[in-house]
């Protein structure tokens, strides 16, 4: 039985179907805690426990998909592409806002880890949690953390900045599709901006080019911070 | 060969990752080869070099089904569980005070500059 379940195809339809049923339940709810990709993840993950197939079965197919992920972050220079008029005009207030987000971000991890009392390994780990998972990664093994907290967090800010996308614009007051893009791509990366495609095409356009500003800023400014 | 038309689109977005892959290693400082990639076709796109329609509707379908390929990650963190159930709330705490700094402090210097900006051109302008 483990054998057909390490088959590259489990993993992948298992996936396919789970998102399916995540979008199904989410459009049926219209609630934006129902989201179709927490739903996908509870559902993979009832399937693994309750018939108990290791998680590594579920890799050899999942493997594929996340090997998509370099060229979904790529292709995001298309959506940027199609929004140039909108983003020469917008070109300081995207630079200048991705600046002042990640420096909001370092800042405030720094402030936070040391207040709860979290050690120096974790704080590696956290620093770099609002951008995008790769470069994530990449700054927290220069600071010797743990690159299984990183993607944990980056994870988090990206499910939640893709839950609150819609909440935060009201909660500080943002109108601007401009300004709502590019502070959504500065705190939750690509997986926010999968929620900003959804809200408008400048929403889009502005959280991507705003995710890469955000992973050059902090790649700059990171080190300052630790 | 209009059936081939998905599959050289692919195959066009695919080669340019690992020309970017290949930046990666050579630049001297760290960021990821799918920003590189990213920057990369933004530039050949807005040159001319590489045309829209060379990658559009494979491009369009990775865009519209993005949220789709986090799932291998976000499942992924089981194997972490233990770490993350010991220290779950602090994970918590740091990551949403700094989600909402992060949000507002870009949100709003947007916001701030585009006033600006307006000033000094309606200045300019008068």
């Amino acid at each position: 039985m483990l054998e057909i379940l390490s088959s590259p195809l489990f993993g992948i339809s298992l996936s396919v179907f789970a998102f399916q049923a995540g979008l199904f339940i989410n459009k049926k709810l219209k609630n934006p805690l129902a989201n179709p990709l927490v739903i996908a993840m509870l559902i993979i993950i009832a399937v693994l426990l309750l018939f108990d197939i290791p998680l590594d079965a579920y890799e050899e197919g999942s493997s594929i998909i996340y090997m998509f992920l370099t060229p979904v972050t790529a292709v995001l220079a298309l959506s940027i592409y199609r929004q140039r008029d909108v983003l020469r005009r917008a070109f300081f207030p995207v630079v200048l806002g991705t600046l002042a987000g990640a420096l909001a971000a370092l800042s405030s991890v720094v402030v936070t880890c040391n207040l709860l009392g979290l050690d120096r390994t974790i704080l590696a780990s956290l620093l770099s949690k609002s951008v995008t998972t790769p470069i994530a990664i990449a700054l927290t093994e220069q600071f010797g953390g743990l690159p299984a907290l990183t993607i944990a967090s980056t994870l988090i800010s990206g499910v939640a900045g893709n839950l609150l996308a819609p909440v935060l614009s009201k909660l500080f007051g943002i109108k601007d599709p401009v300004a709502h893009g590019v502070g959504i791509g500065a705190c939750s990366h690509a997986l926010g901006t999968s929620k900003a495609l959804e809200i408008g095409d400048v929403q889009g356009a502005m959280s991507s080019i705003s995710l890469s500003f955000s992973a050059l800023w902090t790649v700059l400014l990171a080190p300052l911070f630790f | 060969m209009a059936s081939m038309k998905y599959l050289i689109q692919l195959a066009i977005i695919f080669g340019l990752c690992l020309v970017g892959d290949v930046i990666s290693l050579v630049v001297p400082f760290t960021l990821p080869s799918s920003v590189i990639s990213m920057l990369l076709i933004l530039v050949l796109l807005s040159s001319g070099l590489l045309k829209e329609h060379s990658i559009a509707e494979s491009a369009d379908f990775m865009l519209k089904n993005m949220t789709f390929f986090f799932i291998p990650p976000v499942v992924g963190i089981l194997r972490y569980s233990s770490l993350v159930q010991s220290i779950w709330w602090q994970l918590l705490v740091v990551n949403l005070v700094s989600l909402f700094a992060c949000f507002a402090a870009s949100s709003w210097t947007v916001v701030l500059v585009q006033f600006v900006q307006k000033k000094i051109g309606g200045k300019r302008h008068a």
